[in-house]
């Protein structure tokens, strides 16, 4: 197969949702930096194997900046990770800042000690979807369990109304469609005006949260503009629920789709969920592009040459399949030797909700096996409604364990 | 054994706290690493190794 008869037009489509299109092992093995035309139709580099997607995410020559945002191949017509974000000349200043601020809040001790509460929101979930299941038969894990989990954890951290949760859902939704056009654009707006109204609410009482520690930051530092503010919130309130609640619904489909990988851990689900998590974050592929990078400076790398302000897409879903690092790459075996990943990134940009999301997995899976351990897909895999958004995943999860 | 963890470059990520948490914490007011025994008894190499593997800075160095 050649590949470099034509610039390759990402994204690479593939069979199905957990699997990845063959055309990545290509890549990795004979242009593991390879030049591709975004979704949005601009130039970009694509790099798909392990060692210099791990490399770039951790190198300062590369950041999330511009120096000429308005010139920046823009990545797709999303309105997440869809170009430039940042101010040139401060990012890793910002940067800095932005995590001594967050990182407390989010550091693994405190989200271990959220995790009795956690157990105790599963268990509620699981206890109205067995009821539920009781009169229907098949019920809707998405909706039932891998929803309303993250929710309600963000929520609770950031100090957001869940009541809220079906404006914001629906806002995150459409901010991240890849399908939509200027909607996706559209929903960043309102999703800005939403949070502002959130903030200048908090101003007067504030309380022990996230978004109130941000408002307190920003209001003692001059340096500390209001608009960053409110977008950093917007970050966390959307990735702190829409990449968990994939995750979720990526893993069910794993366990449930090859009946020996469910039965192993609902025969020892405290003792094989850790290793089960770590393999859901390799393995799971959320969305059809990567992470966004742009090059502050020229760079010899992998053959070819980088110029100061091209635009690279890191495959993260195909750095964590590559067989260089992984024996059976593709397999889903929690009992691998290997036991990193690249699933919540690497470097100074690191996934500051790792610990959250972490011990989120680890008590929704331990309790499915544990109180459903009948369970399988009532739909097949290929029937299941995909979400058209930069994050993917599926957007139901009908599971049934009536007996067949 | 002996560890060695470089604060200039930790960015809190928490992984090494997962993988040993007798030997790493998180410092409360800015979330950084803080190290509890800089020489665990041998049999915590392997949880210790593995911190530093997963280390998204590269801030552990582990030396026998």
């Amino acid at each position: 197969m050649s590949i470099d008869a034509e610039r390759l037009k990402l994204p690479l489509a593939r069979p199905n949702v957990l699997d990845l299109a063959p055309l990545y092992e290509v890549l990795r093995r004979e242009a593991p930096i390879a030049p591709v035309t975004t979704p949005a139709g601009d130039p970009a580099w694509l790099v798909t194997r392990f060692e210099e997607v791990r490399l770039l995410l951790g190198d300062k020559r590369f950041g999330r900046s511009h120096p000429e945002p308005d010139k920046a191949s823009r990545i797709s017509t999303s309105a997440v990770q869809d170009g430039p974000t940042g101010e040139y000349a401060t990012e890793e200043a910002d940067h800095t800042r932005m995590r001594r601020l967050l990182t407390p809040a989010f550091s693994a001790k405190r989200m271990r000690m959220l995790g009795d509460n956690m157990e105790e929101l599963v268990d509620a979930c699981i206890d109205q979807l067995i009821a539920e299941h009781e009169r229907t038969g098949v019920v809707d894990l998405h909706h039932g369990l891998a929803f309303p989990l993250p929710v309600a954890m963000i929520c609770r951290l950031l100090g957001v109304p869940q009541e809220d949760n079906e404006k914001f859902a629906s806002l995150s939704e459409r901010m991240a469609g890849t399908e939509i056009g200027e909607d996706a654009h559209k929903a960043r707006e309102e999703f800005f005006g939403y949070m502002v109204g959130l903030v200048e609410s908090k101003r007067g009482a504030l309380g022990e949260d996230v978004i109130s520690d941000l408002v307190r930051a920003q209001a003692e530092d001059p340096s500390f503009d209001y608009v960053q503010m409110v977008r950093l919130c917007v970050g966390l309130l959307f990735a702190g629920h829409e990449t968990t609640v994939n995750r979720i619904g990526l893993g069910v489909l794993f366990l449930l789709t090859e009946r020996s990988r469910w039965d192993a851990l609902v025969a020892d689900p405290d003792g094989r969920v850790d290793a089960v998590v770590e393999e859901v974050m390799r393995l799971g592929a959320p969305g059809d592009l990567g992470l966004l990078r742009y090059a502050r400076e020229d760079v010899d790398l992998a053959g070819v040459t980088i110029h100061a302000g091209d635009a690279l897409v890191l495959s993260i879903n195909a750095a964590n399949r590559d067989v260089s690092v992984y024996t059976d790459a593709e397999e889903f075996n929690p009992d691998r030797p290997e036991r990193t990943h690249l699933g919540f990134g690497h470097g100074a940009h690191f996934c500051i909700g790792a610990s959250l999301a972490r011990t989120e997995l680890r008590v929704v899976f331990a309790a499915l096996a544990k109180r459903l351990p009948e369970m399988r897909l009532a739909k097949e895999l290929d029937q299941l409604q995909v979400r058209a958004t930069l994050t993917g995943g599926v957007a139901e999860l009908p599971v049934t364990w009536r007996s067949a | 054994m002996n560890i060695e963890v470089d604060q200039g470059k930790c960015v809190g990520a928490g992984q090494c706290v997962l993988a040993a948490d007798d030997v790493f914490d998180q410092r409360d007011d800015d979330g950084l690493v803080d190290l509890l025994n800089a020489h665990p008894p041998a049999e915590r190499l392997a949880d210790v190794r593995h911190a530093a593997a997963v280390c998204p800075a590269s801030a552990i160095a582990v030396s026998e």
